[in-house]
């Protein structure tokens, strides 16, 4: 395992996440796209944090704290999409259509 | 002696807190939260207003807390906007408005743009990635739910949610970018990462971070590409929350971008300007070409708020200390301009409709109104006498001392384009006669207090650059 091997995987989790944010039209599963892309991020963090970085431990701490912030915007996240469900009754995107040019 | 610098951070940290908890001492109908905030919100300005100015590295706390000049700065423009923005907000407390019902839980509310301004202080005194991007979303999250704080109106919910997905999906790219700038310089720090782009500027992994970091930071600033989420966020919002998204969320943003490019991007600041001079122009474009066609107030000025990001941006090119001042300098008339519109906005919009039509006739039925309207538009665009022109002379100023003629003629030719949407909105107010009788406007006392006052600030700010004494030190005319 090299550290080229953890950018690639990183990478394709990352455009995993992307694609899937533009092929999902259920809420739920955006988000977990957004997961994805997030967490491609904490394993560039750690992959350069064991491999390369002089300062190592900073990498892994970054990590951790990506995971918490994350946790916090996801919980706003689905207290805003239970309002909409409330409303609507279904997570379809498509439906988000009341404001527009 | 750093007690007394840091205090106004560490009181604005305890605040939310103290808002919070002092509605527990109180009926759920009494305006003791709202009086707390007031007195806690001017008290922190006041002291930030005294804290004498460093020039050069600031003053250090902990070794990765800093406070320099521009982040001083920039943390009174911060406090301007939660002020300007409570104060606001209160009317809409007390009933709905502009077809929306009333909010509730102010306390909360307050707490929530407390919280979202710290978030911005930690953005302009980070000195290393992590803490930047804490900051960065602290002062993003809060955002999200002030959005979505009307919990009946349904446009809100829908602005919310196209909000929290975008604002997600640019944390991701921001952070995968802060990752390869980990990984290209081995550290956190700010320092560390100056020295090693200085070192070695042509590395790869270091340029597509920073593509990654200016399409994350893209989507909080609306700039081209990344701009469509603005406009219905902007209007789905409470009109008072849009006010605080146009002003706190825009300054903070183009805080990081001042603090990234002219801190650890310093050395490659030449080779971006391309990358910079490109977003800058075809937002401008973008932004004028857009609030060209709106007929709802909100809408046009999320256009307007895009194509001031462009012009901001301008100022990103120029040399460190120019660019800093201008952006401060341009951010205060902002901040002023925009709430004043946005006051007035609010006035109508709690008695109709907020749009093009509403305001006809405001010139005959309450001509201070218009006036305040027309000083304000007239700043935006940049009309001699007013702040805006001085804003924006400064911008365009940085942006040519480093010789970007083409992209400042450019936007030049694009404020006059600006110019005829801001006349056309006041062509609405003096010259269109209404369509039937008008509804009455009543003015509170606060509203009519604040409106003169942010009038005449709007006006005196040109040539009164009274809220420092060393906003014009970078200037050397």
């Amino acid at each position: 395992m090299t550290l080229m091997n953890c950018l690639i995987l990183a990478f394709i989790l990352f455009g995993i996440g992307v694609w899937g944010l533009m092929r999902r039209r259920h809420l739920i599963g955006m988000l977990i796209s957004i997961e994805l892309m997030l967490n491609a991020a904490n394993i560039n963090f750690i992959s350069f944090a064991y491999f390369s970085a002089k300062d190592s431990t900073a990498g892994a701490l970054f990590s951790i704290f990506v995971i918490a912030v994350t946790a916090c915007e996801m919980a706003i996240a689905l207290a805003i999409i239970v309002s909409m469900y409330r409303r609507y009754h279904s997570l379809d995107v498509e439906q988000l259509r009341d404001l527009h040019d | 002696m750093f007690e007394s610098i840091l205090l106004p951070d560490l009181l604005l940290l305890a605040f939310p807190f103290i808002v919070i908890g002092s509605r527990l001492f109180c009926d759920f109908r009494s305006a003791f939260p709202w009086r707390v905030a007031n007195i806690g919100f001017i008290l922190i300005f006041i002291m930030l207003n005294m804290i004498p100015l460093a020039s050069g590295e600031g003053h250090f706390f902990i070794f990765n807390w800093r406070l320099d000049d521009f982040g001083v700065l920039m943390r009174e423009v911060f406090m301007v906007s939660a002020i300007l923005g409570i104060w606001l907000s209160k009317d809409y407390f007390e009933h709905g408005a502009d077809g929306k019902p009333q909010m509730h839980q102010i306390a909360e509310y307050i707490g929530a743009i407390a919280f979202a301004t710290f978030g911005a202080f930690t953005v302009v005194s980070a000195c290393d990635l992590l803490t930047f991007f804490l900051g960065l979303e602290i002062a993003t999250i809060p955002m999200y739910a002030l959005t979505a704080w009307n919990k009946k109106d349904q446009m809100g919910s829908e602005a919310a949610t196209k909000y929290i997905l975008m604002g997600s999906v640019a944390t991701a790219f921001e952070l995968f970018g802060f990752s390869y700038l980990y990984g290209f310089s081995g550290s956190l720090f700010f320092n560390d990462i100056a020295s090693a782009v200085a070192t070695n500027s042509t590395s790869p992994l270091l340029w597509v971070s920073i593509l990654f970091l200016f399409s994350g930071i893209g989507f909080k600033l609306t700039l081209f590409p990344f701009y469509t989420w603005a406009p219905d966020v902007y209007e789905g919002a409470p009109t008072p929350v849009t006010a605080v998204l146009s002003v706190t969320s825009k300054a903070t943003a183009i805080a990081f971008l001042a603090v990234l490019v002219f801190g650890p991007l310093a050395a490659v600041q030449e080779q971006m300007s391309p990358l910079i001079a490109l977003l800058a122009a075809t937002t401008l474009l973008v932004g004028n070409l857009g609030a060209l066609k709106q007929t709802r107030l909100r809408r046009f000025m999320a256009y307007s708020s895009i194509s001031q990001a462009g012009y901001i941006m301008i100022a990103l090119l120029g040399p460190a200390e120019i660019g800093k001042s201008a952006i401060v300098y341009y951010m205060f008339i902002y901040a002023v301009a925009n709430y004043l519109a946005f006051f007035v906005f609010g006035i109508i919009g709690h008695h109709r409709e907020e749009t093009f039509a509403s305001l006809r006739g405001l010139s005959k039925q309450n001509p201070a109104l218009a006036i305040a309207l027309a000083i304000a538009m007239f700043s935006l665009a940049g009309i001699p006498p007013l702040a805006g022109f001085f804003g924006k002379f400064h911008l365009f100023f940085a942006g040519a001392t480093t010789g970007h003629y083409f992209l400042v003629a450019f936007a030049v030719i694009n404020n006059v384009l600006a110019l005829f949407y801001y006349i056309q909105l006041i062509k609405s107010a003096w010259i269109d006669e209404p369509e039937g009788t008008l509804s009455s406007l009543r003015l509170n006392r606060r509203q009519r207090l604040i409106i003169i006052m942010l009038s005449i600030a709007v006006v005196a700010l040109g040539f009164v650059p009274f809220l420092s004494n060393n906003i014009f030190a970078g200037f050397t005319f």
